[in-house]
């Protein structure tokens, strides 16, 4: 007589202890952006892109993946020495060769035995940390993890991702199911090699395929990602009570929703980048607090990741009770979203660098 | 002209030249009827600055198992497609070969706009031209500008053509801009060299059409409607800057003095036509040249022309460079047998025509029925 043993995927041993947010107060209309290069009135309409958010000066990647870390660990009432692994997600690092996470890690009071990288995938890298960090936890190599999506990201002036590429970060604390607030259902990965937006070594500004990072790139990975974890996991959309996409822009995530079999109303509560822009490594995982901060416990929501080159990582996550109690720990993205100040196109330019001054 | 094949216009991600120009040329011949052809000419505009590649007749060729045919590349700027046709005509009609095929094929969105439109830009004098930042819609504007002062109009005067062209692509399942679009969406449309908006030009796009050419020895055992091709003809311009009213487009006049002269203005006026109209100035000028509008009226009786340019025009049918000529008479050879995009033409008449630029050269062809 042959026994069947049920063996649970291992991301279901795991969950989210904390998460934390962080979005620069500065704001620039997508109107006024539109408006200097000649770009068609109805655009930012179209693209569903009202202001962005603009890091300034003394912001950069290092400082809000640190912030937003921050709130994590308050949010998971841990102690930051048993964090054993770091992992920041960008692709606007500070440094070209030593790592941000380092940086940020010493900052928090995080432990010295720990795995520490920056990792880079255009906007998904973030999504990536997550999944190390669940299979580190489900292990039992660490017993928390924490992985950090944080972006100052570049566009070059008058190119059209300048209406959305923005700055801003957020930070999961992984670990324990029996510690979570929200649980790893199933989280797959779906990656093939697809030049739609790249930079190359040396330059200042991303390049892009322009309609080529839609359908072949943006819609398709995501697409098959999350029929992937579907099949997997033997789930439909109405299974879902939310669904979190990466966001480009306003439009696309309520598009491939649609794709996917989404109404609008699931999709909504985690739109964020039509009022604070695409903060690349951010997008989808400020998306997910702040549907987090809205969700009940037993609620189901689905996360999908995008990253250009191009991947997408696909999460199930189930809330499990305490949820309430942890979203007053910390600033609510609803509060960050409103915590804001207009800048204009030249202060935008100044913040992010874009004169180029002769100093000494 | 026995046979005609053309794929849809537009961003194809997932194929390249030689799938493009193999679905074609594979459906002419089937549709055609013919075993075997003694001639591809392969109109081509940009193979050497965008796919790398030189001799695209003899690459295709091979990488369509057909090296049994002679094959040659044509390039004439924009024209490229009715210069093939040109070729091919002249080798019938030189008893050099009996049955040729006209493969117009266009990649170019292996790379973003920008590198499109510098090499583009080439069809104008590199030296004199184009290396002082002067590129075909900078020319476009200029006309556009001079025409409008010319005759007292408003920019709002000229919106009817682009919106007529959306209208005809929005039937023409080849088209790569099937949508309709207002007069307001061309004003509030982006500024691509002022006047001229983006809804005043083309898109950028893919694309393959075939045709198959024969004698009227082959032709008597063939068991296909044919159209008989009766008149190409092709002249050159001087550059912008020696004439005295750019509002006139030279060469174009040539072909259709020539086009008078030897048939009469009747033609012309009964025939379903397709315009080169990259630029919608262009239209309005073409209308003018074509003797349909008296100077300055074009833009009163765009709306009152049926059959002219029913594909949506390179405004909206899309312009895949090279293979643009190759699609008007693919078009107008459908249109005259079975019927294309929604309608069906009972004239005796179809006209394509094609310009490079600003009129740098023009070329005409003329179709007709077999009664």
């Amino acid at each position: 007589m042959s026994r069947v043993l049920f063996v649970p995927r291992p991301e279901s041993l795991t969950g989210i202890i904390g998460w934390g947010v962080y979005i620069p107060r500065q704001r620039v209309k997508a109107d006024e952006i539109a408006g200097l290069w000649g770009f068609e009135k109805s655009l930012p309409k179209v693209l569903w892109i009202e202001e962005k958010a603009v890091a300034s000066v003394d912001e950069d990647t290092v400082t809000m993946g640190w912030y937003a870390a921050k709130v994590a660990i308050e949010r998971g009432s841990i102690n930051p020495e048993f964090i054993g692994a770091v992992f920041v997600g960008t692709e606007s690092k500070p440094y070209a060769v030593k790592p941000s996470a380092t940086i940020i890690a010493d900052a928090l009071g995080v432990s010295k035995k720990k795995l520490s990288t920056d990792m880079e995938f255009a906007c998904r890298a973030g999504g990536e940390g997550i999944r190390l960090a669940i299979a580190l936890v489900a292990s039992g190599s660490i017993r928390y993890g924490l992985a950090i999506g944080s972006d100052t990201a570049q566009a070059s002036p008058g190119d059209v991702l300048e209406l959305t590429a923005s700055s801003g970060a957020a930070a999961y604390l992984i670990g324990p199911v029996s510690e979570s607030v929200a649980r790893f259902e199933g989280v797959v990965t779906y990656i093939t090699d697809t030049p739609d937006f790249w930079r190359r070594e040396g330059s200042k500004y991303p390049s892009h395929g322009e309609i080529f990072t839609g359908e072949p790139a943006y819609f398709h990975h995501i697409v098959e990602a999350v029929n992937m974890l579907f099949n997997e996991l033997g789930l439909r959309p109405g299974d879902f009570d939310y669904a979190v996409f990466h966001q480009p822009n306003g439009k696309f995530p309520l598009q491939v929703g649609r794709k996917l079999g989404f109404p609008k109303e699931k999709i909504l509560p985690g739109i964020v980048t039509p009022w604070i822009g695409n903060t690349y490594n951010g997008s989808a995982l400020i998306g997910l607090a702040k549907v987090l901060e809205q969700a009940k416990p037993g609620e189901r929501i689905l996360v999908a990741t995008f990253g250009s080159g191009a991947g997408s990582d696909a999460f199930s996550i189930v809330v499990r009770d305490g949820i309430e109690e942890k979203v007053e720990k910390g600033p609510k993205v609803d509060d960050l979203l409103k915590r804001k100040k207009y800048v204009s196109y030249s202060q935008y330019a100044k913040s992010r660098r874009l004169y180029i001054r002769n100093i000494g | 002209m026995i046979g005609s094949a053309l794929t849809k216009v537009g961003r194809h991600f997932n194929r390249g030249y030689k799938e493009l120009a193999g679905e074609v040329i594979s459906n002419v011949i089937s549709k055609s009827g013919i075993e075997s052809v003694d001639l591809v000419v392969v109109s081509n505009m940009l193979s050497d600055s965008i796919l790398d590649q030189l001799d695209l007749s003899t690459i295709l060729m091979q990488n369509l198992g057909m090296t049994k045919v002679q094959a040659l590349r044509i390039e004439t700027g924009e024209s490229s497609g009715l210069a093939a046709l040109e070729v091919a005509w002249a080798a019938i009609k030189s008893g050099a070969a009996e049955k040729v095929l006209v493969v117009g094929v266009e990649k170019v969105t292996e790379y973003p706009t920008y590198k499109i439109n510098k090499v583009y830009g080439k069809i104008v004098d590199y030296e004199i031209e184009f290396i002082r930042n002067i590129t075909p819609p900078d020319y476009a504007a200029l006309i556009m500008k001079a025409y409008l002062r010319r005759y007292g109009l408003k920019r709002e005067d000229i919106i009817g053509w682009p919106v007529k062209m959306h209208e005809n692509a929005s039937k023409n399942t080849y088209a790569q801009l099937g949508f309709k679009v207002s007069p307001e969406r061309v004003l509030d449309s982006m500024v691509i060299s002022d006047p001229i908006h983006l809804l005043d030009t083309f898109p950028i796009g893919d694309g393959a059409a075939a045709l198959v050419l024969t004698s009227n020895r082959v032709l008597r055992n063939a068991e296909v409607e044919p159209v008989e091709l009766v008149h190409v003809s092709s002249a050159i311009s001087v550059q912008m800057h020696l004439r005295d009213d750019i509002t006139r487009l030279p060469a174009t006049a040539t072909v259709v003095s020539r086009l008078k002269e030897k048939f009469n203005e009747k033609v012309i006026r009964e025939a379903a036509i397709e315009l080169h109209d990259s630029y919608s100035i262009y239209a309005y000028l073409l209308i003018e040249e074509f003797g349909l509008a008296n100077r300055g009226q074009a833009p009163k009786v765009v709306n009152e022309l049926e059959f002219i340019n029913i594909s949506g025009g390179l405004k909206a049918r899309g312009h895949p460079f090279g293979a643009t000529g190759v699609y008007q008479v693919a078009e107008l050879y459908k249109l005259m047998t079975e019927g294309f995009a929604g309608k069906k033409f009972d004239g005796k008449y179809a006209i394509a025509h094609s310009m490079s630029g600003p009129d740098y050269n023009a070329r005409l062809a003329l179709l007709q029925k077999i009664v």
